[in-house]
């Protein structure tokens, strides 16, 4: 128990060295590394074992522990005898990718945005708190999964079934992903009204201002959809603004 | 310029060098609480320079333009932590009292020019910590504890590169905010009108990699429950976003069981 502690600190830091060639191998190495030394005292024994954790290693950063705790619980059971011909490598590569690509979807592609679209929305309600609520919304999800996860991989080995069993990573995802686009659509309808200021809206804006702010949306992403980067659409609207104010239109 | 870059001044830039370095390692290298999210760093940043309103502002629009650009694989997404900082240091200390919607769009507008500047930087440390692992590698058994100083050295590059990026571009931004202030008229109203537009470049981002289609069911639901309920009915705002997720989660619940 206090190994997978000391483990779950390190993991923190799992990207600390993040490189192309190598991404996040040494930052596992590290995660792992008290656990190694503990178990293989012999320097011989604790360099092959560390050599093969120093292998490319890439996925998501939360989704690793769960990695970290199955390839903890392999090298102990090795180190004692119990599974000498555990195949760790093997394990750690057929993981990763497909929770590399689990937990973008998740945590990047899914709960960050709705943590960010929901503390938008209280912003717009004039709660300057919203900051905050969007850290503790997003950790409380974030840093549950991130411990419980590790401790996870630890008793069923890494076995991946269980843990997409367990977590419902994908419902979760899709209810996220929804919640996040209707909020998109009730903040269109008061978007026009809006100031710098971030007051709470009174009176929200009428009917011919919330159908202009959202057909002015659905333009936008006519031309995101057409190839338009942020950056582009940024740059174009700065010259359509400077425009309408040289014309005295705003 | 030498009574624009007093002492005051000075310090004010070399703290948020270090405070934007230490909120930037959040981003890759510890932790990943998203503290260096704009919608946090920037208000923070505009709180400890005394401008949370600008803070407020240029986090939120930030956030709502960069939240979906996401790390895979080697991709490396537009440092928007970056961006929230610097742009709210520079409108924060450019300006005498807070800032005004004009600053605060020239300010979003020089941090999404620098954006390409700053991925060039992340992309050099990223390169430059490949070789971080060659010691433990070499030798492992004379260098035992070779792997932890070797991976924390990680941290120290990536505090570097934004600690020197804010120190040069900082600067360099509240002498730009200065010239804005000698501009025609026309200029700082299109500055203030561009700002003012920007949330809604952000929701249609987000909208446009949430969804496959340009109109969403749920985005015209959660438009429709607004109009009604705001705009017609005039219930509290709270009460209106509280109603587009309660409509959207029974929708949800509703076809999973169709």
């Amino acid at each position: 128990m206090r190994d997978l502690i000391r483990v779950f600190w390190r993991s923190l830091l799992i990207q600390a060295s993040w490189s192309f060639e190598r991404m996040q191998s040494l930052g596992f190495s590290y995660a792992i590394e008290p656990v190694l030394k503990k178990l293989y005292p012999d320097p011989g024994e604790y360099e092959s074992r560390m050599r093969l954790h120093l292998e490319y290693f890439n996925t998501q950063p939360y989704l690793a522990s769960f990695i970290l705790g199955a390839t903890v619980r392999l090298e102990q059971d090795r180190a004692q005898g119990k599974n000498p011909v555990a195949d760790i490598r093997n394990i750690k590569t057929s993981l990763m990718a497909p929770l590399g690509a689990l937990g973008d979807s998740y945590f990047w592609g899914a709960l960050r945005p709705f943590a960010a679209i929901t503390a938008t929305a209280l912003l717009f309600t004039g709660w300057w708190w919203a900051p905050l609520f969007f850290l503790i919304l997003f950790n409380f999800w974030h840093i549950r999964l991130r411990a419980s996860v590790l401790f996870w991989g630890y008793v069923n080995s890494g076995d991946p079934v269980d843990l997409m069993d367990r977590y419902r990573f994908t419902k979760m995802a899709k209810l996220f992903k929804v919640l996040s686009l209707s909020l998109v659509g009730g903040i269109a309808a008061i978007l026009p009204a809006w100031s710098t200021t971030f007051r709470p809206l009174v009176p929200l804006p009428g009917l011919f201002l919330a159908f202009a702010g959202m057909l002015l949306m659905l333009l936008f992403i006519v031309l995101l959809r057409k190839g338009g980067s942020p950056v582009k659409l940024m740059l174009g609207l700065v010259i359509v603004c400077l425009g309408l104010a040289f014309l005295g239109v705003v | 310029m030498m009574t624009l870059f007093d002492v005051h001044m000075i310090l004010a830039i070399l703290g948020i060098a270090c405070i934007g370095g230490l909120i930037g390692l959040d981003r890759t290298a510890a932790g990943q609480f998203m503290i260096s999210e704009p919608i946090v760093s920037g208000p923070l940043t505009g709180w400890i320079l005394g401008d949370i309103g600008a803070g407020i502002v240029i986090g939120t629009v930030l956030e709502l333009i960069w939240v979906l650009d996401i790390p895979i694989g080697t991709f490396v997404p537009a440092d928007s932590t970056f961006s929230a900082i610097c742009a709210t240091a520079i409108a924060a200390l450019g300006s005498t009292g807070a800032a005004g919607p004009s600053t605060i769009g020239f300010c979003i507008l020089l941090t999404t020019v620098m954006v390409p500047c700053t991925m060039m930087a992340d992309t050099i440390v990223r390169k430059r910590n490949a070789r971080l692992a060659d010691v433990p590698c070499a030798s492992l058994i004379l260098v035992y504890a070779g792997i932890t100083r070797a991976h924390l050295k990680g941290l120290f590059f990536f505090f570097l590169k934004s600690f020197i990026l804010f120190l040069i571009l900082v600067p360099a931004g509240i002498l730009a905010v200065q010239g804005l202030h000698q501009l025609p008229g026309f200029i700082q109203r299109g500055m203030a009108f561009f700002v003012t537009m920007l949330p809604l470049l952000g929701m249609a981002i987000i909208a446009s990699k949430l969804s496959t289609t340009v109109l969403d069911g749920f985005l015209l639901m959660g438009f429709s429950v607004a109009v009604v309920a705001g705009t017609l009915l005039q219930a509290p705002l709270i009460l209106v976003f509280l109603l587009v997720l309660a409509v959207g989660w029974l929708l949800v619940r509703y076809r999973d069981q169709a």
